[in-house]
């Protein structure tokens, strides 16, 4: 049984090694190139205080795009990673700012919040048999919805000092490296190992690769699919916390606002994580995610107006994605 | 979906029938989205108090929701080839602001600036088009990339200050009414579901359309130019979302760049609730028009009867994940429905019915 569920994953993931790991070194090099080309025309950008805004500014979506990953491994996809961080951010900075929530007890809500949320997406589509885009499309809307609900109408703007210590402050005067990289590099760290070295990864990817195949070869297809939503939800519901932590504020709008959802997807798909499911690289997306909000700091320097970020976003993720469709056929001829 | 079945699609959809000249009534789906829409307005009418406040009252409020239609017209033959367009709500603002400047500008008439709008919403289709069948994007990546520079380019041609204040007569097509009764959408969003039906369940084009998305090597082998399709499909998507975005900027006298956002969640909801598989292949204009209205009515009747714009849209949300769980719990596109419906009422049971279930 797990040998033919071996096989199943490592014929996808064998061809894709050889590329994902192209990928991720092309990513580091360019986002390396970008920061050398722009930091000799452009004072400060290599200064201190804009890299770590750079590497700071790109944690939240990166905690958003592992979990999105995950998803889109086992050919799923989550709309509602938005929302859930929203909601996570605004549940929990509301209580902080209304009665001074203990940070552990904000902590432990939100991984309550987002393993409840996410749950309820992986029930609808493995058990009833919704399509991801649909479901995640239906509880965006639910959960949206209940952001407004328990808003009533107020935002965060001031958060107790535990929470700004975590958001901003640094591990050690002599290792200035800021808390939130830290929480990343665990969380990477741990997604990494769960997708690439157990048994639940290789189920994650067989599920995404050919779910009929992994039914046959005895992997427990909706359990997998559940716990995928389930930690997207509860990776959503972290980078809420940190979000709310970084900035010390949250509103209705805050994820669905800016599009987080599809800007994790983008991450992910940059990194080089397969759309149609089978093939992902937890470390891609987080390089992904530096990338981006290298370019877009680079875009800032050269003053380039605002609006068009979004749209060098656009062109981003059709360079990544169509040179990746390239050398994909490339190497097949 | 790339199993390879023997020629299956032929005996697949309502116009299957076709050639015989014998024509299938709404399927079971449509049929039971009917009765709810019956039962909906009955109640509405009934329980809200303003919900009816004359025949032409209660028209002019489709004037909020068909724009709506009018995208869900042009998404659903997208979706019914198997893809999808994330750029609609992008395309209806930027095309809405090409128009509005062309106008403010150039001192164009503003229906020709529209008509420009509107070719230049199908162009953007076009591009979409293209870069999913000669890069061989997957659709949702290449039109969620679009749809970020469509939005970027929208707010750099808008500017700091869009344009506003219509002629009175443009104004007309978002708010007037033909004797002071008829919305001037509601002729306009009939006559093109009509040709849409047709297009789509009638035409070589609407069969091919959903060959491709029910076996797209199916569909291939049989000599359909599948990306010559696939750009039309997109295309046409382009120019219905246009269409929606210069009804609302008439219906605004004004234009937004953001003023698309809205449209995308929502038609996507309308199209999946009207019966047509995210997947593509099967699905009929009838229902997509059919959810337009229950949708739309009961958006609207619950904002009249007082709950907030985010309750309704977590209704809309609940009744989208109810739908869908509903359907498939009674075997794909309501042939369980047909029959339990056709057993509970008169006893005629179609053979199709039975026959279409996945």
């Amino acid at each position: 049984m797990s040998a033919a569920g071996t096989l199943a994953a490592g014929r996808a993931r064998k061809p894709g090694r050889a590329r994902r790991e192209r990928r991720e070194l092309t990513l580091i090099a360019a986002t390396i190139a970008t920061i050398l080309l722009v930091s000799v025309s452009r004072h400060g950008f290599m200064g201190e205080q804009n890299l770590r805004f750079m590497i700071l500014d790109s944690v939240v979506l990166s905690l958003l795009g592992l979990g999105q990953t995950l998803v889109i491994a086992t050919k799923g996809i989550d709309l509602s990673v938005a929302p859930m961080l929203g909601l996570t951010a605004l549940g929990t900075g509301l209580l902080a700012q209304g009665s001074g929530l203990p940070l552990w007890e904000a902590a432990a809500m939100s991984v309550v919040i987002g393993l409840v949320l996410g749950t309820i997406n992986g029930l609808l589509v493995a058990k009833l048999a919704i399509p991801p885009i649909i479901t995640t499309l239906g509880t965006y809307s639910l959960y949206s919805g209940l952001m407004f609900v328990i808003s009533n109408g107020t935002q965060v703007d001031a958060v107790p000092h535990a929470y700004a210590v975590l958001g901003n402050g640094v591990l050690a005067r002599f290792l200035p490296v800021p808390i939130p990289v830290l929480v990343l590099a665990a969380v990477l760290a741990l997604t990494w190992f769960m997708l690439g070295h157990t048994r639940f990864g290789r189920a994650v990817l067989a599920v995404g690769n050919n779910s009929t195949a992994a039914y046959n070869a005895g992997i427990a297809v909706t359990a997998t699919q559940i716990a995928v939503y389930a930690l997207s939800g509860l990776l959503a519901a972290i980078a809420g916390l940190m979000f709310l932590c970084y900035t010390g504020s949250a509103t209705v709008t805050t994820g669905t606002g800016d599009h987080m959802e599809l800007q994790s997807i983008a991450v992910a798909l940059i990194g080089g994580t397969a759309i149609a499911g089978g093939r992902a690289s937890m470390l891609g997306t987080v390089l992904g995610s530096l990338f981006l909000s290298v370019v877009l700091t680079a875009l800032v320097f050269v003053h380039v107006p605002p609006i068009w970020y979004s749209a060098g976003e656009g062109l981003m993720i059709l360079v990544t994605v169509a040179a990746g469709r390239r050398a994909q056929a490339a190497a097949r001829s | 979906m790339d199993d390879t079945r023997p020629p299956a699609p032929v005996t697949q959809g309502p116009a299957a029938t076709g050639a015989s000249g014998s024509r299938l009534p709404l399927g079971g789906w449509e049929r039971a989205l009917l009765a709810v829409l019956a039962l909906l307005l009955a109640g509405l009418i009934g329980v809200v108090p303003g919900f009816y406040p004359g025949f032409g009252g209660f028209l002019a409020l489709s004037e909020n929701f068909l724009p709506f239609g009018l995208v869900a017209l042009g998404l659903s033959t997208v979706i019914l080839t198997g893809g999808i367009d994330l750029s609609v709500g992008a395309v209806a603002g930027l095309s809405a602001i090409v128009a509005a400047e062309l106008w403010s500008g150039l001192h164009l008439s503003i229906w020709l600036a529209s008509l420009i709008g509107l070719a230049a919403g199908g162009m953007f289709g076009w591009i979409n088009g293209l870069i999913i069948t000669r890069l061989n994007v997957e659709p949702l990546i290449a039109t969620l990339a679009t749809s970020f520079i469509y939005a970027s380019a929208g707010t750099a041609i808008a500017g700091a200050s869009p344009p506003s204040g219509f002629p009175d007569s443009f104004n007309a097509l978002g708010t007037g009414a033909i004797g002071g009764v008829l919305p001037y959408q509601v002729p306009l969003f009939a006559v093109l579901a009509i040709l849409f039906g047709l297009l789509i369940g009638r035409s070589k084009f609407g069969r091919r359309i959903v060959m491709i998305g029910y076996n797209v090597d199916a569909a291939r082998y049989a000599g359909v130019r599948v990306p010559r399709m696939l750009c039309a499909a997109y295309t046409i998507s382009g120019v219905m979302a246009a269409a929606a975005g210069i009804v609302l900027a008439a219906y605004y006298s004004a234009v937004r760049p953001d003023m698309g956002d809205v449209l995308l969640l929502t038609t996507i909801t309308m199209v999946v609730l009207g019966g047509v598989s995210i997947f593509g292949g099967e699905g009929s204009i009838a229902g997509v028009v059919i959810a337009v209205l229950v949708l739309g009515f009961l958006r609207q009747g619950m904002l009249i009867w007082g709950f907030s714009d985010m309750v309704t849209t977590m209704l809309t949300g609940a009744i989208l994940l109810g739908a869908i769980a509903i359907k498939n719990m009674l075997g794909g596109r309501g042939a369980g429905l047909a029959l339990l419906l056709a057993r509970l009422g008169r006893k005629r049971v179609r053979q199709e019915a039975p026959a279409r279930a996945r």
